[in-house]
């Protein structure tokens, strides 16, 4: 059998529609999950055993469970429970968050855990209050620490979005199945769908490991 | 200085601390310091000497004791509750340098010179800037006021650590450690900025394992061994031709060390 | 709402075929990426760029594509590509083990970068070939230092497994799909799934974080 890359041109306005909404997707869980895991870190670190309690059966739960099952439920039980039709936009956005919130939220605990103590030595003898360590000098630590793993967090995020096309959003992964069940050419048309994935997620990977180096160079005492 | 010429800067009354039940590190201390003095601490490690200036800057609990400052006592242990208690206007008095440099990776030098200034002194960017400017001239880091730590030498962190403390006009100087992280050829950098403060008769306690530094800058040294002050006295004696038998000890272990 | 909660009508004689499969995809995807993992991690270390830069482009692959889209592609694309079909078993096997072959090939080749260079400088100090360097000093250290990382992909092959359902691989989550549809019963169908699949991965998430603590605690 002859293979004919060319039947991918033919479709390339839908596959740019189906990547938009993979792009966008994304990046709205990126803003949303990273606020909500940076809360969840903190809290995984507060005084309260509440807070503590609450925020790791949240974030074990999602990091023990496959994100399709999560996405799963969140597409047919969520509507049910909540009485409200949800949007697949929506759904989507909901499911990734919640599990970008929980995989950051771990990025900003061992963050914020791998600011040695004798930081607050400093602070201490330097008189400065409570409110102040936090703002000037822990957090930004903390938030610059976490940088390069946030990073791969997002790439990770990036992947796993293909996974909405199984409960039928019009993302990349889902278009490129439609075309490639309405042509009979999978190996041409996921092969290229699989390909554009490898250009985003290839280079943010090497970012990760450039931004890095940079972060532990400046951070390096 | 307000107080009558004897009355004691720093006045440390039976400070006993332990880690957990089985490991007391000071056992009873009882030292009076008074203004001007520069103390020198030595001991063999795990004597509590580095515990006793972290007590004195507040980053310890103890179980029991007290310390004053200038007359008012800012560190006590009620026996009862066993909490420590700390009066945190009093030890505002009071800078500390540590051997690991602690600046702030983040910041760049002037930043870290004026963090504390303008946050818990409330004092405008502007003149806590010129302030942390002079004082890098002083101590010959002057270029150096936008470089970031990461960017510095050992030698550079440490005399911006001290500067920083500096910034907060302390009445009272504690240098734990302060050159043993550093590369030999750096220790006399940081020395030399610390015999320019004690030149201007800045009050300081110093944690040492350098003898020849100890022997240059202390008006008094004390041996401290076994949580408890062993041998007090001023540093041609103590250094020099110590009384007690641990103390020579320990000194001629140092010095054969050295050669 | 009055939505009311019954979970009687889910009948659990599927789901527990369906946890067996799970458990087989994932016990035959570790056996591959344990062992097949290790040679690979080898050639993407290896000075020869003939053998480095493929092995790298495999690697790299399958980590910067979603598993989704590789587990699809090798069900559609493999059987026309080299005439085969192999029984949907053995497909998701496959498909799941090549992807955790890559991911701990560079679990391996991290570990083994981060043996200490003095330890190495040691060996030679002591006249150890570079052979007996390889055997006694850089692989009982890799191999100890990759188990924490090595667990936690095993694990997380356990949760992609969840994916061949997709490609109608009879797995737990394929048959809570049927179920689900079946009883109108999502949300208890859906919920008693995610929870068999949390209590799988949670006890290996722990002993992850304890075996890690440990080697902390003797690193300091």
């Amino acid at each position: 059998m002859a293979y004919d890359f060319s039947v991918v041109l033919r479709f390339q306005d839908a596959l740019a529609l189906g990547l938009w909404m993979t792009i966008k997707l994304t990046l709205i869980c990126v803003v949303l999950g990273c606020s909500l895991g940076f809360f969840i870190g903190l809290a995984r670190t507060s005084r309260s055993a509440f807070l503590r309690a609450v925020s790791s059966i949240y974030v074990e739960f999602f990091r023990g469970t496959p994100v399709l099952v999560q996405l799963f439920w969140i597409f047919f039980c969520l509507p049910l429970i909540l009485g409200v039709e949800l949007s697949n936009l929506a759904s989507g956005v909901i499911a990734l968050t919640l599990y970008m919130g929980a995989i950051t939220s771990e990025t900003f605990r061992a963050s914020l855990k791998s600011i040695g103590p004798e930081q607050l030595d400093a602070c201490v003898a330097l008189g400065l209050p409570r409110r102040v360590q936090v703002t000037s000098v822990i957090l930004p630590q903390a938030v610059l620490r976490a940088v390069p793993t946030l990073l791969s967090n997002c790439v990770s995020l990036f992947k796993e979005s293909a996974l909405v096309s199984a409960v039928g959003m019009a993302d990349l992964m889902f278009v490129g199945q439609n075309i490639s069940n309405n042509t009979a050419r999978p190996v041409e048309v996921l092969t290229v769908v699989a390909l554009i994935y490898f250009v985003i997620a290839f280079p943010l990977t090497r970012a990760v490991t450039l931004v890095e180096r940079r972060v532990l160079a400046k951070l390096a005492i | 200085m307000t107080m009558s010429f004897s009355a004691p800067l720093v006045k440390i009354k039976s400070l006993h601390k332990s880690y957990g039940p089985h490991i007391q590190v000071l056992k009873g201390l009882d030292i009076e310091m008074k203004p001007g003095e520069r103390v020198v601490v030595i001991g063999p490690s795990g004597g509590g000497k580095s515990t006793l200036l972290r007590v004195m800057m507040g980053l310890e609990k103890i179980d029991s004791g007290s310390i004053s400052f200038a007359g008012k006592p800012y560190i006590s242990s009620e026996a009862a509750d066993k909490k420590t208690v700390i009066d945190t206007e009093v030890r505002r008095s009071i800078g500390m340098v540590f051997q690991h440099y602690t600046l702030f990776p983040h910041l760049n030098v002037i930043q870290n010179l004026i963090l504390a200034p303008c946050k818990v002194r409330g004092e405008n960017k502007a003149s806590a800037t010129k302030r942390a400017q002079a004082l890098l001239e002083r101590f010959g880091l002057g270029a150096k006021a936008s470089a970031y730590p990461a960017q510095l030498s050992g030698g550079q962190k440490q005399r911006v650590a001290i500067a920083r403390a500096l910034m907060l006009d302390p009445k009272l100087m504690l240098f734990d450690e302060v050159t043993s992280a550093l590369d030999p050829e750096l220790v006399a950098e940081v020395e030399q900025v610390i015999l320019q403060l004690a030149a201007q008769d800045m009050p300081m306690m110093i944690v040492t394992h350098d003898m020849w530094f100890a022997k240059n800058i202390a008006s008094r040294v004390i041996f401290c061994a076994g949580g408890v002050v062993v041998e007090d006295g001023p540093p041609e004696q103590v250094l020099g031709s110590p009384k007690e038998e641990r103390t020579r000890d320990f000194i001629e272990r140092v010095f054969h060390i050295r050669h | 709402m009055g939505y009311s909660f019954d979970f009687r009508s889910v009948s659990f004689g599927p789901l527990w075929e369906g946890l067996i499969v799970t458990l087989q995809l994932t016990v035959a995807a570790n056996i591959i990426g344990v062992v097949l993992g290790f040679p690979l991690a080898l050639l993407i270390m290896s000075r020869f760029a003939p053998i480095r830069l493929p092995a790298m482009l495999f690697v790299e692959f399958f980590r910067c594509t979603p598993a989704i889209v590789q587990i699809v592609w090798f069900f559609y694309c493999v059987p026309m590509l080299f005439n085969v079909f192999l029984g949907s078993m053995t497909m998701g096997i496959l498909a799941l083990g090549l992807n955790l072959m890559a991911f701990n090939a560079e679990a391996y080749r991290a570990a083994i970068q981060a043996v200490p260079r003095e330890q190495l400088d040691a060996g030679i100090a002591l006249g150890l070939n570079p052979l007996q360097r390889t055997l006694y000093i850089v692989l009982p250290t890799a191999v100890r230092a990759s188990i924490p990382v090595l667990l936690t992909n095993g694990i997380g092959i356990f949760q992609q497994s969840a994916l061949v359902a997709i490609v109608a691989v009879q797995d737990l989550m394929y048959q809570a799909k049927t179920l689900a549809t079946e009883t109108y019963r999502p949300i208890e169908t859906f919920t008693i799934v995610a929870l068999v699949y949390f209590a799988v991965s949670f006890p290996v998430s722990q002993i992850v974080g304890y075996l890690e603590r440990r080697r902390q605690l003797m690193m300091s």
